[in-house]
């Protein structure tokens, strides 16, 4: 084992208890301890993992290396600096990764959760009200407030535009215990529709700050969605607009890349109304100049953060003409489209 | 019921003719993750499952485990510390460097290691071994464990870095994170061909088994560093 090249410089090694210049046959020649505290030291290990210091070809023996330069006296000291060391160091490395982004992307995952919930505690609330008022025609957020409110039908008001219907209904009596329940119930429901609104005002306000630019052009929920899907901002800013294009879309893109189906035209990306109310012979191209200016502004966001107004300009220009050069659907091609998609779906 | 060690530190506990795989509770009374805890003759074992551990399952296909008391092993892909708390158990009078990469894991793992005095924790990528040269010393024992399609090029060059001249190298290899369309074997087979002469370092390997049924689609692995005897 030599060092490559056989050169007679000598290497310099920075060991988390001191730096060290070390000959070419790997002996001390110089060395410079650290101050013995295990948070100052914590901090060098942290510095010289980001620093990527290249590693000399022979590692010298750090255990004996800190013995013989009399930075700690027995085994067991070693071990227990170190660790000491290594924990804090760790520590304040994992308190460091708690970003902006992350929190965006708790809030964003959170809020996909509770409208899965919302959704199915909802459904419940219907089929279990609908027992005792079946005429009712409220469902959703409307429904929780009004079982919150009354309870049994008995206690809608004369003056409330639900009475007549309340007082003719043919469901059944509820009892106390059940109107009680139903109540708390609904209470519950209407607290999740609260604090959906909240998270959601949330994620607008933290995206405005964290994207400018990504918010001003997908808005704060589908930028704040694709950060979510990316894994961060920086994830998102590294990927190629195509890959933007379709984020979301995993089951069609791989469907795609295996047998020869269409390649899909968007992702989460069709959530926003340029795409959505575009007519479908369009779609495809405002999606790519749409994905093109999502990345730029993921981009702008990450690497500057200043808010660039010129992004959305070109968008909208480039828009303008997409929408300008392709008024009308194209003509059908000789093959009729569906049925050339089908066959070609079922060769697999 | 009866105990009979396996491996250093490696038991085996017959209860009932259910023979179970378990370590020594370094730490008396505490539970790591939800395993059980079981006496036998005043000492105090933790129940290791070979389904949530590769090391695990590797003790009980027959594996020569190479981790003694008074190792220093060195073990890339911690995760959670599930098994590494075994192997802290195994080490009454050695020491673990265990490398993880991900934050919120090493949240787990950090835990763990204010509790034990032999497990040091590093977060950093194994992919990057002069990242942590300045901390890590030699090890008697390599074990990896990562989910990375390059699992053999790791191996070879924490191997080239840290591990003692005849040191033992274990490895499990999943061949799902390496390609999921090709066949395992073939996989297996390409991996075990690039340890053995692909890299500047070389590797005996001295026994493969797959893991079945405990973890599908990996191969377990012993080597030792070839030393090139100039």
């Amino acid at each position: 084992m030599r060092t490559s090249g056989g050169s007679e410089l000598a290497t310099k090694f920075s060991s988390w208890f001191g730096s060290f210049t070390l000959d070419k046959e790997g002996e001390v020649t110089n060395s410079k301890l650290f101050e013995k505290d295990p948070e100052i030291l914590a901090q060098r290990v942290l510095e010289l993992q980001e620093s990527g210091q290249d590693a000399p070809a022979i590692i010298p023996d750090l255990r004996q290396l800190a013995l013989d330069c009399g930075f700690v006296d027995l085994d067991e000291d070693y071990d227990i600096l170190l660790r000491d060391v290594c924990i804090r160091a760790a520590k304040s490395r994992i308190s460091g990764t708690d970003t902006d982004d992350v929190r965006i992307v708790h809030a964003v995952e959170a809020l996909d959760d509770i409208d899965k919930n919302v959704n199915e505690l909802s459904e419940r609330l219907l089929e279990w009200y609908g027992m005792y008022f079946p005429e009712l025609e409220l469902t959703g957020e409307p429904l929780a407030r009004f079982v919150m409110a009354f309870g049994s039908r008995a206690n809608v008001p004369e003056d409330h535009q639900l009475f007549d219907k309340a007082s003719k209904s043919m469901g059944s009596e509820i009892s106390f215990a059940d109107e009680e329940l139903l109540r708390a119930f609904a209470s519950n429901l209407c607290g999740l529709y609260d604090t959906r609104r909240q998270i959601e005002s949330y994620i607008v306000t933290g995206m405005g700050s964290l994207a400018p630019n990504l918010t001003d052009i997908a808005g704060g929920l589908l930028g704040a969605r694709l950060i979510s899907i990316a894994g961060s901002l920086e994830k998102l800013a590294a990927f190629p607009s195509s890959t933007v294009q379709v984020i979301g879309a995993n089951r069609a893109l791989f469907k795609h890349l295996r047998s020869n189906t269409p390649s899909p035209k968007h992702g989460i990306i069709f959530n926003n109304v340029i795409i959505k109310n575009a007519p479908w012979w369009q779609r495809g191209k405002l999606a790519r100049a749409f994905a093109a200016k999502i990345s730029l502004a993921a981009r702008t966001d990450f690497y500057s953060g200043e808010k660039d107004p010129s992004i959305k300009e070109q968008l909208e220009k480039k828009l303008t003409a997409i929408r300008k050069a392709n008024p009308n659907p194209p003509k059908k091609k000789s093959k009729p489209k569906g049925k050339g998609r089908k066959k070609r779906g079922g060769k697999r | 019921m009866s105990v009979e060690e396996i491996s250093d530190g490696i038991f085996e506990i017959d209860q009932d003719d259910r023979k179970s795989l378990a370590t020594r509770n370094l730490m008396p009374g505490i539970s790591v993750y939800g395993e059980r805890l079981v006496e036998v003759d005043d000492e105090e074992y933790r129940l290791w499952d070979p389904k949530r551990s590769k090391l695990g399952a590797m003790a009980l296909k027959n594996f020569e485990i190479p981790i003694t008391y008074d190792s220093t092993v060195l073990y890339l892909g911690a995760a959670s510390g599930t098994t590494v708390s075994h192997v802290s158990d195994i080490l009454r009078d050695g020491l673990v460097y265990a490398v993880e990469f991900s934050p919120r894991t090493m949240r787990d793992l950090i835990q763990l290691c204010d509790q034990r005095p032999n497990i040091i924790p590093i977060l950093a990528d194994a992919n990057k071994p002069h990242s942590y040269a300045h901390v890590v010393e030699k090890a008697d024992v390599i074990f990896q464990d990562v989910a990375q399609p390059n699992q053999a090029e790791i191996a070879a060059i924490n191997s080239k870095y840290f591990l003692e001249e005849h040191g033992h190298l274990m490895l499990s290899i999943k061949s799902r994170s390496i390609d999921t369309t090709a066949s395992p074997k073939k996989i297996f087979k390409d991996e075990v061909r690039k340890l053995e002469s692909g890299f500047d370092v070389e590797f005996e390997v001295l026994q493969r088994k797959e893991l079945g049924p405990f973890h599908e689609d990996h191969l377990g692995l012993v080597a030792r560093m070839f030393v090139d005897d100039e």
